[in-house]
């Protein structure tokens, strides 16, 4: 009896370990910190909580409203829901609202706290931009996230950042009034300490973030098996489909057929700040794991 | 699926659940016939085709030891793939018996495999009335449930399913949750 289709990717696993790891030693620092100036970060913090609860439970309908998008009935994309559906048979996973939004850019998202509550939703641009092998990839893709429980896991380790932040605000509106008579410098190194956690947590949450994208990609090609598809479903929606060229290379100008395109300006500054990994980065993972699937055995 | 696996990735399928479930249809059948559900002799097994030279030779070695055994019980074997590229093993026997083996024979070569991952699910076509219907197996919880397509497009009939899961909760192990009664459009059986 071999094992699994697929192996296990534990340097990724390792680095987001790693990353979480950071982020609760800033965050126990943080706590320290509060405690140790007094208990009016306690109450700080509830409030926080509870922003972070409405966040949690809100998450879906912010997500459809800022993307204008609407559920839709099985009648209305047959198509999509057969697909959704098999992909849960496959997963087993619950079956999660189905949502549409109606623009040409091509896109998908998924949100919802738990396995139970949850959406899927795809545009009408990636619907029609996509073969159906292709659009399959991505809505694996947007189920691992649903598996992995992203929207909950990200939402948690924003918690400690909105309480820095929140410190911030405070302090700027009420530290500058107060008159330096008790707790002045105190409060003054708890505004200094919530700037930093807001910082590093900040970066290391963009981190995080990446490495979920890497794990749901390799979710989705666990689920569809067909890593290549996703692959080139993501060289479509980044618009890189001009990377493999349509047109004969004897038809383009001689030049042009070993013309190699600048890479681009992205620096390393520049990629600590995005929240999902330069598109070569996923696609180069997901040709590993093709590599994988085809020489197993 | 663990903690562990939600923090750090999901990195598996799920597998098939215990096979002796599927079974159950074998002796369930007859209580449907006696109500006047006639099996159509016709079952399927529907799984993910993986693009896999190793893969392929799995299927088509399958496809031949079903071909061996069905000189004996007469189960004749096709295969087909449907618009969502997704690969049915077809298998025609009036007897329900022989095709609820012949199921769990191809199930059990994909598992042996190392593919039992891909499977998805195992269905049998009834007859209900002129009405098709069918019982769906779902390999990864090792549950049945009812799939009754009426008229129109993409339309399912819950409430002849509900009275079919009223009547046949004891002889099948039905799916408790009702979302999971994933319909399959298109089934060609």
């Amino acid at each position: 009896m071999r094992p699994t289709s697929f192996g296990k990717d534990t340097g990724l696993q390792a680095r987001m370990l790693l990353t979480m790891f950071l982020l609760g030693a800033v965050y126990v620092v943080f706590m320290g910190v509060l405690f140790a100036a007094g208990a009016s970060g306690v109450i700080i913090a509830v409030v926080a909580g509870g922003l972070v609860f409405l966040q949690l439970f809100a998450s879906e309908a912010i997500g459809l409203r800022a993307m204008g998008a609407r559920e839709v009935s099985p009648q209305e994309a047959p198509e999509l829901h057969a697909m959704i559906e098999r992909l849960c048979l496959q997963a087993d996973l619950p079956k999660p609202k189905v949502a549409v939004a109606y623009t040409d850019m091509p896109n998908a998202f998924a949100m919802g706290r738990s396995k139970k509550h949850a959406t899927v939703c795809a545009t009408t641009g990636i619907m029609d931009l996509l073969t159906p092998a292709e659009l399959e990839g991505v809505m694996a893709h947007e189920l691992a996230h649903i598996a992995n429980r992203d929207v909950m896991i990200m939402t948690l380790a924003s918690f400690f950042a909105s309480v820095a932040s929140m410190i911030l605000q405070f302090g700027f509106m009420f530290g500058g009034g107060h008159s330096d008579d008790d707790d002045g410098p105190g409060f003054l190194a708890v505004i200094m300490v919530s700037l930093a956690v807001y910082v590093i947590s900040f970066f290391l949450m963009q981190a995080l973030s990446r490495y979920r994208e890497f794990a749901a990609d390799r979710g989705a090609a666990v689920l569809t098996g067909r890593p290549s598809a996703l692959a080139s479903a993501l060289m479509k929606i980044s618009g890189g489909m001009d990377r493999i060229p349509q047109k004969d290379l004897r038809a383009s100008s001689e030049m042009a057929a070993f013309y190699i395109f600048p890479p681009g300006t992205k620096s390393a500054i520049g990629s600590l700040f995005s929240t999902h990994p330069p598109m070569d980065k996923r696609i180069d993972a997901l040709m590993r794991l093709e590599g994988q699937l085809q020489g197993t055995r | 699926m663990g903690f562990f696996d939600a923090l750090l990735g999901k990195r598996k399928v799920a597998p098939p659940a215990a096979k002796d479930r599927l079974f159950a249809m074998s002796t369930a059948h007859i209580a449907m016939d006696v109500d006047g559900l006639r099996a159509r002799g016709r079952a399927g097994i529907v799984f993910q085709s993986l693009g896999t030279a190793d893969f392929s030779r799995v299927v088509q070695e399958m496809e031949e030891v079903l071909h061996g055994t069905g000189e004996e019980t007469g189960t004749t074997v096709s295969s087909q793939d449907d618009s969502f590229g997704y690969r049915w093993m077809i298998l025609e026997d009036p007897d329900v018996e022989d095709l609820v083996v012949g199921v769990h024979a191809v199930n059990d070569a994909l598992a042996i495999a190392g593919y039992g991952d891909r499977t998805l699910a195992a269905v049998f076509a009834y007859e209900d009335g002129s009405q098709p219907l069918y019982w769906i197996y779902n390999i990864k919880r090792g549950s049945w449930y009812p799939f009754v397509p009426a008229g129109g497009e993409q339309a399912r009939s819950n409430e002849r399913e509900l009275q079919l899961k009223a009547r046949y909760g004891g002889d099948l192990p039905i799916e408790p949750e009702l979302e999971r009664w994933f319909p399959l459009w298109g089934v060609p059986l």
